[in-house]
């Protein structure tokens, strides 16, 4: 989410959080898909070079806009799953009972795969860029959605 | 006790009671707070946890309440006003007058699919969109989709929803085949339009920021909400033998660790039951 008023105090935040996470990966040695894939928050070069490959599921150009996933390191079970970007930007998907995916930008719809999810978010998105905080629903009580392998 | 009425029956006056109300909840700062909250219960029924807001059988009370508040705050700021209802399978065109320039405004422009009318445009300098899933200050529409067209939903398809008997029905998710809630909420499955019913079909009727999870950005959003609570009603005085469902026993987690809320359990972030929600008579009525 994003709250216009304050963009330096939530860049500011982003790279904080990002950093320390850095620190917190070269125990766990777990993946951060999230800075190698961000600019904006991306750690220095030399801490960027010490973290583990990241597998690249998907990495395309879709009506002009690049749409990756990566799989990246579960925080709960230590379960894989897919970071979603367009241009950079974590597109955070949720998961449905179908099988399928939400996306933030259409929620009123299960797509089958992370890609056709992330395609259709590019679609509706036009020429708009997705929020560079990333949207959380669930961050307020009970449960949230983390996305299982 | 008081009256919403259907939108196309306010008076110029009234509607413009209306709009003056929702702007200065704008200007006050306390509309994005409902857009965050939107936005914060949004749970999908794949994910853990419980799933109040959304894919499940509180959709229909969680709303009711998240609609009580939003009018609560309307009516101190104008007690003579309440949230009207959008009857989407009577005014379902572009042309309808709920989109005139003193109500709601008009469809977005080519390109960016900016709305530029009425008092919701940003170029009025009213509706600044401050809490949203994209980086874009400005209110959005894409009416009807005309690039891949889809129609509102129609009476026939309502009527569906009406007439099933079940208020719910297991797994209490977007998977359920019966039931009314899921019927009213929508969400279908295959790859035609069908995928899309009632409730769900008209955020994407009016796409833009309708079809995210920053919806409440358009304020047509109380609208479209006022007419399924109605809707709920309306089937309510149809089954009155109808409950809530599932009962009072808490329903076990389903593979994903996701659960539906119980009758009587309560829904963040009021603390209020379903229960508690099921009769309105006593607050409001429809005319």
């Amino acid at each position: 989410m994003r709250f216009r008023g304050e963009p330096n105090v939530w860049a500011r935040r982003a790279v904080l959080q990002s950093l320390s996470a850095v620190s917190v990966s070269a125990f766990t040695g777990a993946a951060l898909v999230r800075i190698v894939n961000t600019p904006r928050t991306a750690p220095p070069r030399s801490e960027a070079a010490d973290l583990p490959a990241r597998t690249v599921v998907f990495d395309e150009m879709y009506r002009g806009r690049r749409v990756a996933g990566y799989t990246e390191q579960g925080q709960d079970q230590g379960a894989s799953s897919t970071a979603v970007y367009i241009d950079g930007r974590r597109l955070h998907l949720m998961r449905c009972a179908d099988g399928g995916y939400l996306s933030p930008i259409d929620h009123y719809q299960s797509y089958p795969t992370e890609l056709a999810t992330a395609r259709a978010a590019v679609a509706e998105l036009g020429s708009a860029q997705l929020a560079l905080t990333p949207v959380h629903g669930g961050g307020t009580h009970e449960g949230g959605h983390d996305v299982r392998p | 006790m008081y009256v919403r009425k259907n939108q196309r029956d306010l008076t110029r006056a009234e509607r413009r009671k209306y709009v003056g109300a929702v702007l200065e909840l704008k200007r006050r700062g306390t509309y994005d707070q409902f857009v965050k909250t939107h936005i914060d219960f949004y749970t999908a029924d794949g994910d853990t946890g419980l799933r109040v807001a959304h894919m499940g059988p509180s959709f229909l009370p969680w709303h009711r309440r998240f609609l009580l508040d939003f009018e609560s705050a309307l009516r101190e700021v104008d007690p003579s006003v309440t949230v009207p209802y959008w009857d989407w399978t009577k005014d379902n065109t572009p042309a309808s007058s709920i989109w005139h320039d003193d109500f709601m405004g008009g469809n977005g422009r080519r390109g960016d699919l900016q709305v530029m009318t009425g008092p919701f445009a940003h170029v009025g300098g009213s509706w600044d969109i401050t809490v949203s899933v994209t980086d874009g200050n400005f209110l959005t529409r894409d009416l009807g989709r005309p690039s891949q067209a889809i129609g509102l939903p129609t009476k026939a398809q309502l009527a569906w929803a009406e007439s099933d008997p079940a208020y719910d029905s297991a797994p209490w998710n977007s998977t359920s085949s019966e039931g009314f809630r899921n019927k009213l909420e929508g969400w279908g499955s295959g790859s035609g339009t069908d995928r899309w019913r009632n409730h769900n079909r008209v955020h994407r009727w009016v796409s833009g920021l309708m079809l995210g999870g920053g919806s409440v950005n358009d304020p047509v959003f109380w609208l479209h909400h006022s007419f399924v609570d109605s809707v709920w009603s309306r089937w309510q005085h149809k089954h009155p033998k109808a409950v809530y469902l599932p009962d009072s026993t808490a329903p076990e987690s389903d593979a994903f660790g996701s659960r539906a809320v119980g009758r009587d359990e309560p829904m963040a972030p009021w603390g209020d039951s379903p229960s508690s929600m099921w009769d309105h008579s006593a607050i409001y009525r429809y005319a």
